[in-house]
């Protein structure tokens, strides 16, 4: 699949007074593995937003799959629909995304909305619960799930319209260790070729196994837009736009030393890092 | 008057709750309470094995029958049917007792008390000191207004016991009622508990830091606060759950997923009900 997926010419965009992006440019190819880096507040989630029509630019101009992103052109039901069937975005807070009274109507929701015959949306329920391994949550409340299997069924809820882009907002956010590892890996190799993944996150730790490119939001601003493995390289960009910090560390055998630290582990520079 | 601080007695015997006690185990009611309904709704019973759709028109033509009879006897025979119908689908009486039969009675009961003495008609007895007359036409009005209420709301919690929520709101949207309306159901019914957890933790956290007794005006202000911020989190979550739904192809209109089955035992139980309704409203019993 080739094409490009998003345009962003020196957008813009405010709540009230506050600015949330200021003079946001890039381009993402279809296809492409994308992390959205950035410290609270940086704009990832507006930005987010913004790429999958529920916010639109105050200014500059943005467009998704060739289409003006932009309130009147989606207030044509052709192109919300057109749009709706390529893009999928997982939110935050699952408690927000999973709004229906069971899992299976949850997974059923998206599907039914873009008007698939019953009998498709049965088959891909069934497809999906066994893909994700959540056949025997299907019955189940979502308010009555684990945060892990919240997330899973809500990433779920979203892959099961099959959309050629799937954005992401932190998708690891308040994980344990194994439910996260879980997502990565499904992330990494269970989302199949050709897809375009832009995962919103500050959790450095998973950004190598599914991301090739990172862009570096700071205070509304691209700060960086290069392969995922140079801005991993680039401690001192990582300290400015506040995703590491300086930590003073002890090793067991009494040696101690500073280096920088992210959220979930130590980013070492060298061997004397 | 005081507040008594957490897990400190102050009568001297039993343990009295103080307002943030008592709220948040108010708040863990509601969740144990549908825990303990989605429980009894897997039951292997009898109304449980019923399509949800014939269950809603079967309980509602009872619950029209009920309020429609004329006579004492009609109504005693609804309630025992109610009553046969809880069992059989294994809902324990004791459970019917606390969670529906004390409340409607006492409730019911005082709307109607003073129809027992101000209805004319022949006294059976007064009221010792004041002498009011006791009637029993007045009687006979108050045990139907409780029968009635009873009856009904015993059908009606036998529904929501015996079937899953969101098969009640799958049933209603079948039966041809708006899908907006079903939507809201299902959606209050969801966070409904969301925003209990934010409440129960809301009170929690405040539990936790209190050190002192309130007094009243402190522990208005503190439900007042509560509220409103609970107020502000709903409308938050509210425009945040608008736009998860329109991420996902909403536009207005709910489309849902119906696959109900409907076999012979549901049209015999169907049949029964509506024969039971048809004869009590069609012969004036």
């Amino acid at each position: 699949m080739s094409g490009t997926a998003f345009d962003f010419q020196d957008v813009t965009y405010a709540y009230r007074s506050q600015r949330a992006l200021d003079g946001v440019s890039f381009s993402v190819q279809l296809g492409e593995r994308v992390a959205l880096l950035g410290a609270n507040g940086s704009g990832k989630s507006t930005l987010l937003r913004m790429m999958d029509a529920l916010c639109f630019a105050g200014g500059g101009t943005a467009t998704a799959l060739g289409a003006p992103l932009s309130e009147k052109a989606f207030e044509d039901e052709v192109a919300n629909f057109a749009f709706r069937r390529r893009v999928g975005l997982v939110f935050q807070n699952p408690d927000v995304q999973l709004f229906n009274p069971t899992v299976l109507d949850e997974l059923a929701f998206g599907p039914l909305q873009l008007g698939w015959a019953t009998q498709r949306v049965k088959d891909a329920i069934e497809a999906t619960l066994h893909r994700f391994g959540i056949a025997h949550l299907k019955d189940r409340p979502p308010h009555r799930l684990s945060g892990g299997e919240k997330k899973r069924v809500a990433i779920a809820s979203v892959i099961i319209t099959e959309p050629d882009v799937l954005l992401l907002d932190e998708p690891t956010a308040a994980l344990d260790p194994k439910s996260r590892a879980d997502l990565v890996a499904f992330l990494a190799h269970g989302l199949g070729d050709g897809r375009t993944v832009i995962a919103a996150t500050h959790d450095l730790d998973i950004i190598d196994d599914i991301s090739d490119r990172a862009i570096v939001l700071s205070e509304g601003k691209v700060a960086a837009d290069a392969p995922t493995l140079d801005i991993l390289h680039d401690i001192d960009l990582l300290r400015r736009t506040h995703l590491v910090f300086e930590h003073h560390h002890r090793h067991g055998d009494g040696h101690e030393h500073d280096h920088p630290h992210g959220v979930h582990g130590h980013i070492h520079q060298g061997p004397e890092g | 008057m005081n507040e008594p601080a957490y897990g400190v007695c102050s009568c001297g015997g039993k343990k009295r709750r103080g307002l943030l006690e008592s709220l948040v185990f108010g708040l863990i009611g509601v969740e144990s309470h549908s825990l303990e309904a989605e429980t009894t709704s897997v039951l292997p019973g009898l109304l449980q094995r019923f399509d949800p759709r014939i269950k809603v028109v079967a309980l509602l033509a009872l619950i029209i029958a009920a309020v429609s009879t004329q006579r004492l006897t009609v109504l005693a025979l609804m309630f025992a049917l109610a009553t046969g119908l809880a069992l059989l689908s294994k809902i324990r009486l004791i459970r019917l007792a606390r969670q529906v039969w004390l409340g409607v009675f006492l409730f019911s009961g005082i709307i109607v008390l003073p129809a027992v003495f101000i209805v004319p008609g022949e006294a059976i007895t007064h009221l010792p000191l004041i002498g009011w007359p006791i009637t029993l036409q007045g009687l006979r009005s108050a045990a139907f207004v409780i029968g009635r209420a009873e009856t009904a709301a015993t059908l009606s919690l036998l529904l929501v016991l015996t079937t899953p929520w969101p098969h009640v709101l799958k049933a209603l949207r079948s039966l041809g009622v708006p899908a907006a309306i079903v939507a809201i159901l299902g959606m209050t019914y969801r966070y409904i508990f969301v925003l209990t957890q934010s409440a129960l933790q809301m009170a929690e956290a405040r539990q936790s830091r209190l050190m002192a007794p309130l007094d009243g005006p402190a522990r208005r202000r503190l439900m007042l606060t509560m509220i409103g911020t609970l107020l502000t989190k709903t409308l938050a979550l509210g425009t945040e759950v608008h736009a998860a739904m329109v991420a996902r192809g909403y536009r207005g209109e709910v489309r849902l997923l119906d696959d109900f089955r409907t076999r012979p035992a549901d049209w015999a139980f169907l049949l029964a009900a509506l024969g039971i309704a048809a004869t009590i409203i069609g012969a004036r019993l």
